[in-house]
């Protein structure tokens, strides 16, 4: 399987690292020889039509460099170029994501699916601005589209429903989807401390961004939302549909009021028919929705099964590998290459 | 309002028509009945859990008194009245923006009230958290009951946060 790597950051260089580990394990128990051709990022690309050997490629993603500085790249915005001329079975679209444009996840990935190949993204941002289009598109040309890494990160949700649950149909969805929200939540109840000294010690951490906006007021768990209401509840959803509210005016005696009554507060985002909402809410301790630090936690309310839960890393270069190669190996599976 | 009574019965025929009647004569709607046989006392008796809807709490002891007129012995009122509890947190100015009248307005409905309430003071000039319990005779009126703390949250620009529990 020839594969196409757009974005070489934290997932390029994490899933590079796993397949090179991996190899012998993909090869023996999923019949699976992944071979990547390309690595591009915004300044450079580097082509190896026989498959960059392994130990190369983890040297180069341990490296850290920038695409253009790896021996033999060549320098230059051929993003689409390479997308379009490489030989390629599947691309990998793994940039930053955008929520408001989808760019440049979108372009791209409409320019590999225009030249007929499959996609598999982490990139929320052309989920959430086009996904009925993409969707349409992967359809019209023939191509398979995945995403299951752009929800829940490690936590294959998007897969479990429609495939394992797939006699069900998913009536509503509850997440708690952003894990720096939750490690900024969890940590308060622990120390008692103010959101603004909480939230400065998780971007010491790494744990949140220098503009955490996108966590802490509710916009990354809305986008998650939506993806998941467009593939689970086939509803045409958009951010604009979400009713959001962040945790910057939670205190931590709220959280311990909360407690006291034996709940937690978490930033919950719920989709069901004609409500779309991201807000504070406070969870009963030991119910699935209830996990703390970085973790993750989905519940689907289902006509058959009821309810189920799953919990798990939502972040982390490794854990969403796990999604990534997931995805990868059922491309293997449905399309045989 | 919803009451739940244990009572012990003896185990011999009409016994239960003469614990139900007066429930009926004085406009209670029975919701449950439960013989807990596997409980039987040492003096033979069963004892029946009785769930039902009942006006108001003259009308209860009303029909307590009667239940001992018929010789019934009531050995429990479940919890004495239960009603649907709902637990909120609000964030704000909570009391710079009346809190008393934020009250007042929920017991302003019927079958609803608020009752219980824990507020944690934080420094001088941010916001104070409350946790309030609210109580209502039905699951209708606990719903009109959250919404209108919704409004009342939004004109006092409180963060109000419901829970998952009981949530529809
Ligand atoms: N990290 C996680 O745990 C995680 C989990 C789930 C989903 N995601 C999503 O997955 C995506 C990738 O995450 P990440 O953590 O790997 O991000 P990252 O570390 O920022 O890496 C992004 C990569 O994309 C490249 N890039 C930026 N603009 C580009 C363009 N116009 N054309 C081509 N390449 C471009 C960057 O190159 P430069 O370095 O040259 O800018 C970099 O190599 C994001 O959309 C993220 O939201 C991440």
């Amino acid at each position: 399987m020839r594969l196409i790597l757009v974005g070489f950051g934290n997932l390029g260089r994490g899933l590079g690292i796993t397949l090179a580990e991996k190899q012998e394990f993909l090869k023996k128990r999923q019949g699976l020889v992944p071979k990547v051709v390309a690595i591009v990022d915004e300044t450079g690309a580097l082509v190896n039509d026989d498959g960059i050997p392994s130990a190369k490629f983890v040297a180069m993603a341990r490296s850290g460099k920038k695409v253009e500085k790896l021996a033999g790249a060549k320098k230059g915005e051929i993003v689409h170029d390479t997308i379009e001329k490489v030989a390629a079975d599947v691309v990998l679209e793994l940039t930053p994501t955008n929520i408001k444009t989808g760019e440049p996840g979108l372009g791209h990935i409409k320019t590999a699916m225009k030249s007929n190949k499959h996609v598999i993204t982490s990139n929320k941002g052309p989920l959430v601005v086009a996904f009925k289009e993409l969707d349409a598109l992967a359809k019209s040309q023939g191509v398979e589209f995945r995403y299951s890494a752009s929800v829940g990160g490690a936590i294959p949700v998007i897969e479990l429903a429609r495939k394992l649950l797939a006699g069900n149909e998913v009536q509503e969805i509850k997440g708690v989807l952003n894990g720096t929200t939750n490690y900024i939540l969890t940590r308060m109840g622990e120390e008692g401390a103010p959101f603004d000294m909480v939230l400065k010690e998780a971007q010491e951490l790494g744990m949140a961004e220098k503009d955490p906006s996108l966590d802490i007021d509710g916009f990354d768990t809305a986008a998650k939302l939506v993806i998941l209401t467009n593939s689970l509840l086939a509803i045409n959803a958009k951010l604009k549909d979400v009713k959001i509210a962040g945790i910057r005016k939670i205190t931590p005696e709220a959280i311990k009021l909360a407690r006291d009554a034996g709940q937690a507060i978490k930033l919950v985002g719920a989709a069901k028919k004609g409500m779309l909402e991201v807000s504070p809410k406070m969870v009963p301790l030991g119910q699935p929705l209830a996990v703390s630090g970085s973790l993750n936690a989905v519940t689907l309310k289902l006509d058959l099964a009821r309810e189920i839960s799953i919990t798990g890393f939502g972040a982390g270069p490794k854990e969403t590998s796990s999604s990534l190669l997931g995805d990868l190996i059922d491309l293997h599976r449905t399309l045989g290459c | 309002m919803r009451v739940k009574i244990v009572m012990e019965l003896r185990d011999v025929p009409g016994q239960l028509t003469k614990a139900i009647e007066p429930v009926a004569r004085l406009g209670g709607n029975i919701q449950g009945i439960m013989h807990q046989r596997e409980r039987k006392t040492p003096l033979g008796r069963i004892p029946v859990m009785l769930v039902f809807e009942i006006k108001d709490k003259k009308t209860l002891e009303k029909l307590l008194a009667e239940l001992k007129k018929n010789g019934i012995a009531v050995t429990q009122i479940g919890e004495s009245i239960r009603g649907v509890k709902r637990t909120t947190i609000l964030i704000g100015h909570i009391i710079h923006t009346d809190i008393r009248d934020t009250i007042d307005r929920l017991n302003g409905i019927p079958g609803v009230r608020v009752s219980d309430m824990s507020l944690a003071m934080s420094e001088l000039g941010k916001d104070s958290s409350a946790r309030m319990t609210i109580t209502a005779d039905s699951e209708g009126s606990s719903n009109l009951a959250i919404k209108k703390l919704r409004q009342i949250s939004e004109q006092k620009d409180l963060l109000l946060i419901t829970s998952l529990e009981g949530e529809e």
